[in-house]
């Protein structure tokens, strides 16, 4: 049959709409490093505002939890990017996972090691001999290069402290099975007040304070990835939009809370909660361009984790850990 | 020694040889192209003979040639995990290899060590009290009929609690040392052995315990010359049960808040630091402390329940 220009028309706009639903179908798998909270506040906007799907991207954000670890999801391959903290990271690529930091979020660190004033504790010389509650699953390695910068044995021996694996909650602290316990400035902290403590109860180190701060929440993908010139420009476009959501929960935060409390599927956090996390999350994010990462930081961790005597997180100084190609890509 | 003996010693023979040759073929940067479909098919062949060797030795009788078999099994499976894995090379972070994990166990002997002391605690302590209370509680269920009918649905109900809710709750309550993890071991442990010592206690033959009572005897003499022995069987079958279920709800329970010694703890914090190796060496001593304890129990089983059916052959 005789191509009419009508048909040449239609045929010419069912490629175009075809082409363009074929631009929107870029999928990218997001693993977070813990469960869906106002500490990713900045994807979730992203999302929901439509950033990801303007720049072309269809992304699925994956929750964390418990004994959930960003870089074994990533070496297993269920993720393409995922969120972790970079003592982790740089831990996991020295054994073998070649993880590479491409955005940094957070510029400052959350964590924080809160202490009952009435088991004796006032400064870290106090330490000595009482119990301490900390994070595993990744989370340990700032506390014990702190411990290891005090000179304090982590095994149970008198003249060091005692450790416990503590759980995702606040029990040890207001049950008195330990005197201190590690905190993040955003959530469990105000779990303790939210369950009845006083603040004049209580005395907080924060790890930025004792010059034994290390990276927290970034971006991180693998070599392989990077090395696919197609995933690096997708990562790029997805960099731009997730800083661009962050920007936007920065500047309006209860929007932002409100989009976190909507995609919350477990229905388990609470406004007020949330809204505080997001005002301390805010204060991590820091001012400069947001997901940049500051050299000087990543060297400062880097040196915080190799400087363990004992048992040093990390062995030898890493190389390719960190690049900045996705992120000036990002900021075209 | 009779010919078919002999050539099934030589086929192990050559299973050695050609197993050594493959192994030592796809260390490093192994063949490619033809000559590792190559490998893989001598592979396939050796599975074979392999196969056909193990017939032979099952046949064996004796307590020294009857572990034969079971022994070039398990062999036999360390080495094909290695070669799947050093073959494919597969990332360490997902599954090392058998010789990984040797040496795993040598270098973190000393933790492993202080980590096995610390969760045997709390088995052996959870182990007794569970199945302790379990079988006073049927002792009395079965005097009283009453508490049987109120007490054994809410002691199913025990029984059915996950170990994943109830071990953050006993950390509460017993803090977060052994007391706790033995307390998780103990409600996990009462159920089996409740139901399976009343169900012993009721398997008593009808006309033996007619015997008994034309005898004059009272409950108490028949619960302890006639009841008991013949429940026996059934108390050993929940102890066995109990043996490692005691020693997996010990290790769950230390994921959820412990000293940081102990298997659980270990597997957990190992896992999470990528140190695959180091969890299947823990892994390893679990199991192995498993099958221990099951064999002892299942020894003293057949000191004190020769007399049974099952153990004529």
């Amino acid at each position: 049959m005789r191509i009419t220009k009508p048909t040449r028309l239609l045929t010419g706009m069912a490629l175009a709409f075809a082409a363009a639903g074929a631009q929107a179908q870029d999928k990218i798998t997001l693993q977070l490093k813990w469960v869906t909270q106002a500490q990713f506040a900045g994807y979730y906007v992203a999302k929901d505002k439509g950033f990801y799907k303007d720049a072309g991207l269809d992304v699925t954000i994956k929750a964390g939890g418990p004994d959930i670890n960003p870089s074994q999801v990533i070496a297993g391959g269920g993720a393409d990017v995922v969120v972790d903290w970079m003592p982790s990271a740089l831990a996991t690529r020295e054994k073998g996972v070649p993880l590479v930091n491409i955005a940094q979020v957070f510029q400052r660190s959350g964590m924080e090691l809160t202490c009952r004033n009435d088991s004796g504790v006032k400064t870290p010389a106090d330490f000595k001999g009482k119990t301490l509650g900390v994070w595993f699953s990744g989370n340990e390695y700032p506390f014990l290069s702190w411990m290891d910068k005090l000179g304090l044995k982590t095994n149970g021996e008198p003249d060091g402290v005692k450790v416990l694996k503590q759980g995702f909650n606040v029990d040890p602290l207001l049950q008195k099975q330990a005197a201190c316990i590690s905190t993040m400035t955003y959530n469990e902290y105000w779990q303790l007040i939210e369950a009845g403590m006083k603040p004049e109860q209580l005395t907080v180190f924060k790890y930025e304070d004792q010059g034994v701060a290390t990276l927290e929440d970034g971006l991180y993908a693998t070599e392989k990835t990077l090395a696919d010139p197609k995933m690096a420009e997708k990562l790029a476009r997805f960099v731009k939009a997730s800083m661009k959501g962050w920007d936007y929960a920065v500047k309006n935060q209860d929007e932002a809370v409100k989009i976190v409390l909507k995609n919350d599927a477990s229905g388990a956090q609470k406004e007020g909660h949330q809204k505080r996390m997001m005002g301390e999350i805010a204060k991590l994010v820091g001012t400069g361009k947001t997901g940049q990462l500051d050299m000087k930081a990543y060297e400062r961790t880097v040196d915080t984790l190799m400087n363990g005597k004992s048992d040093p997180v990390i062995t030898k100084k890493p190389v390719g850990a960190v690049t900045d190609k996705i992120f000036v890509a990002s900021q075209k | 020694m009779n010919r078919r003996n002999a050539m099934t010693a030589l086929a192990v023979l050559v299973l050695a040889v050609i197993a050594d040759a493959l192994l030592s073929r796809v260390q490093g940067d192994g063949p490619k192209g033809a000559e590792a479909a190559a490998v893989w098919w001598l592979l396939a062949g050796w599975v074979l003979l392999l196969w056909f060797v193990l017939g032979r030795l099952a046949q064996l009788r004796g307590r020294v040639l009857g572990l034969l078999a079971p022994a070039l099994f398990g062999l036999a499976m360390l080495y094909l995990w290695e070669i799947a894995v050093v073959g494919w090379d597969v990332p360490r972070v997902l599954l090392p290899a058998p010789h990984a994990v040797g040496e795993a166990l040598a270098a973190r002997w000393g933790a492993l060590r202080a980590d096995f002391r610390q969760t045997a605690v709390s088995v052996v302590a959870g182990y007794c009290a569970g199945c302790g209370a379990g079988f006073g509680v049927a002792l009395l269920a079965d005097r009283y009929r009453l508490l049987q009918r109120g007490l054994l649905p809410l002691a199913g109900m025990a029984g059915a609690v996950p170990i994943v809710g109830i071990a953050p709750i006993m950390v509460m309550w017993f803090g977060f040392d052994w007391q706790s993890k033995a307390a998780v071991a103990a409600i996990v442990t009462f159920f089996p052995m409740l139901v399976n010592t009343l169900a012993g206690l009721a398997s008593v033959d009808a006309m033996h315990r007619d015997l008994m009572r034309t005898y004059g005897a009272g409950h108490l003499a028949t619960l302890l010359k006639l009841r008991l022995p013949s429940a026996l069987p059934f108390v050993f079958n929940a102890l066995k049960i109990n043996s490692t279920l005691a020693l997996i709800s010990a290790i769950v329970a230390e994921f959820f808040g412990s000293p940081i010694y102990g298997l659980g703890f270990r597997i957990s914090a190992e896992v999470a630091r990528m140190n695959v190796d180091v969890v299947w060496a823990a892994i390893a001593l679990a199991a192995l402390a498993g099958s221990v304890f099951y064999g002892l129990i299942a020894l003293v089983e057949r000191a004190m329940t020769f007399w049974h059916a099952s153990y004529r052959s």
